[in-house]
């Protein structure tokens, strides 16, 4: 007559492995876009919530994972439209590197502010569809089904983002 | 005069996001300027540039993400307390559903084969009509009546009062020597 519910303690487990296997992919994900560890840290846990409020989806593991990414970009995007241009802050953290010389440690740290400096041009959809391209290496179709859009608008966004960029390096070196 | 491709599908280009025809296009058309070539080679760089992004800061990535559980956790264990509980949803199977329509059927049916026919409404045409009979006065209208008996009335005289709808009989009992006098009005 009705469908069997798994008993709790299983639905938990399940809950624990699916966050394990996916929560370093999506919070990465999501640091690539908004570029902040605190904001992408709650968003992060957001995106979690929400999908696991949703527990009929996470049946098929491959689904729910794609699933999941998608919700995951969304809610990035979501989160620059609503803060306008991203917020960049130092990470409390310890961020040395043992390999890292201070020299290099600080070149480094400087030529990722520039490329920031240069994201806060795009706007959210751009800068979404660029990291997810070129920095997640995710194909056009991939990104189009991430964002929730056709092919042609992912090539358009991108094209756009990498014209802004190029005109803002150009103009940064002279 | 040439004409150049334009910025946005150089950018593509080097990102290899073009479709077949327009790539080989301007691959075609970069293999001879000089300009398109270098605006193609610095979308190339762009894009190893990009890549920088990829590189994490160095967290602390355990510590993370026992914090990232635990709020997930405590998240998802107020969401539950929000949520009101719905009720236990009784899903029919088609066999039941059958006989519960059946059921409704059957109550509709037996409720409507019930029910008491309407009555043809009669018009009463019939005056009403007062007349005197050995027993008493009788009060007649259509077929319903009604009569004031009275057992030792005489077969004596009828008065007939002044409204026509009203008459009067007397008599007296012959043992006790009573009057007695019957006024009957219709209205």
């Amino acid at each position: 007559m009705s469908e069997l519910v798994p008993p709790p303690l299983e639905a938990a487990e399940r809950q624990n492995r699916f966050v394990s296997e996916n929560l370093r992919r999506i919070f990465i994900q999501i640091y690539r876009v908004v570029g902040n560890i605190a904001d992408a840290q709650d968003l992060t846990q957001e995106v979690f919530i929400k999908a696991l409020q949703r527990q009929d989806q996470l049946k098929d593991e491959q689904k729910a994972a794609h699933w999941l990414s998608k919700i995951a970009t969304n809610t990035a995007i979501d989160f620059l439209r609503r803060h306008g241009r991203v917020a960049y802050c130092e990470v409390d953290f310890d961020t040395r590197s043992h390999e890292e010389s201070p020299e290099d440690m600080v070149l480094r740290s400087e030529h990722r502010d520039y490329l920031e400096d240069g994201l806060r041009l795009l706007t959210a959809r751009e800068r979404a569809a660029l990291v997810l391209r070129d920095v997640e290496g995710c194909s056009a179709e991939e990104v189009a089904q991430q964002m929730d859009c056709s092919k042609a608008t992912v090539r358009s966004h991108i094209a756009n983002a990498r014209v802004k960029l190029r005109r803002y390096m150009a103009g940064r070196r002279r | 005069m040439i004409k150049h491709p334009s910025e946005a599908d150089l950018a593509l280009f080097a990102g290899g996001e073009l479709s077949r025809w327009r790539r080989w296009r301007v691959e075609r058309h970069a293999a001879e300027c000089e300009d398109c070539r270098r605006d193609i080679s610095d979308f190339e760089a762009l894009r190893m540039e990009s890549a920088a992004l990829a590189v994490l800061p160095e967290v602390s990535w355990d510590r993370l993400a026992a914090e990232m559980k635990a709020n997930i956790r405590v998240g998802l264990e107020a969401g539950e307390c929000v949520d009101a509980p719905s009720a236990p949803r009784v899903v029919f199977s088609p066999r039941a559903l059958a006989a519960c329509v059946s059921l409704a059927a059957l109550l509709v049916a037996s409720v409507f084969l019930e029910r008491p026919a309407p009555r043809v409404a009669q018009v009463e045409t019939a005056e009403p009509v007062l007349e005197t009979s050995g027993s008493g006065i009788q009060f007649r209208e259509g077929d319903q009546g009604m009569v004031l008996l009275n057992r030792h009335a005489p077969e004596g005289p009828v008065n007939d009062l002044a409204t026509g709808r009203a008459m009067q009989q007397s008599y007296v009992d012959s043992e006790t020597g009573l009057v007695t006098i019957n006024n009957v009005y219709v209205e």
